[in-house]
């Protein structure tokens, strides 16, 4: 079975959200802030089998160090949250595949 | 017969469903076959609007309708712009589709209207209704039937 970011969410207590409820902007900054990398991809490019959402070029934070990554997180209803995730190396990498800058 | 996406944002905006419906509509008669993305919040909203299925034939939930969207899969993009997080899945939208698109921006904030109408203006080449409106949907629809002229 393929993983599934909203069920991660919804099942997982080792992730922190950095911001929420939020504009796009103000999600890319704390993105870019906290984060020692960071990569940019096009909306709707996948990360963790979901669809990222947002204003191109879309910032992914690494921290290679702590083994997470920061996405931007985006609901119609929600906004925006800013999310830091542990991810496994290989996912890092899935990442820089898809990167365009 | 040509392909319309409807994207429905947060149904807090009382504007939004009497314009999806309105909307789908105008579509249907100049011969677009229309699927409407919605949250579940927005789609019941359609369905106690419409019981019989009478204007809105087609709906999807918007994370199913967006996990599996693909390039020129519709001809025509439709979107409500009245929250930041509605521009982002516009402008999302927009991008895998990359199709004909036109966004109804509103807000009853001008500061956020003209934020909201930036951000579609400056990603994508969308045709853009931006009006400053919230319960009533008469100048959208207004500036909406100018825009269909042009299709």
């Amino acid at each position: 079975m393929s993983f599934c970011l909203d069920t991660y969410l919804q099942q997982s207590d080792d992730y922190e959200v950095l911001l929420a409820r939020a504009g796009f902007k103000e999600c890319a900054k704390i993105i870019k802030d906290r984060a020692t990398e960071v990569l940019y991809i096009n909306p709707g490019d996948k990360i963790l089998g979901a669809r990222i959402i947002g204003v191109p070029p879309i910032p992914v934070g690494i921290n290679k160090d702590k083994g997470t990554i920061i996405l931007s997180y985006t609901k119609p209803c929600h906004g925006t949250a800013a999310i830091e995730l542990p991810v496994d190396e290989e996912e890092i990498e899935n990442i820089r595949k898809i990167a365009i800058k | 017969m040509k392909k319309a996406l409807i994207l429905l944002g947060c149904p807090e905006s009382p504007s939004q469903t009497p314009m999806a419906v309105y909307a789908a509509q105008k579509l249907e008669k100049i011969d677009y076959e229309v699927l409407v993305a919605s949250t579940p919040a927005a789609s019941k909203l359609l369905e106690v609007s419409d019981p019989d299925k009478y204007y809105i034939k087609n709906k999807i939930d918007i994370e199913s309708c967006l996990d599996n969207l693909e390039k020129d899969q519709y001809d025509l993009l439709m979107g409500f712009v009245h929250k930041d997080a509605a521009a982002s899945y516009f402008i999302t939208f927009y991008h895998i589709l990359q199709c004909e698109s036109i966004a109804l921006v509103f807000e009853k904030d001008l500061e956020l209207l003209n934020e909201f109408t930036e951000m579609v203006e400056e990603n994508t080449d969308a045709k853009i209704v931006s009006v400053k409106a919230f319960h009533n949907p008469t100048p959208l629809r207004v500036k909406f039937d100018r825009v269909l002229k042009d299709l």
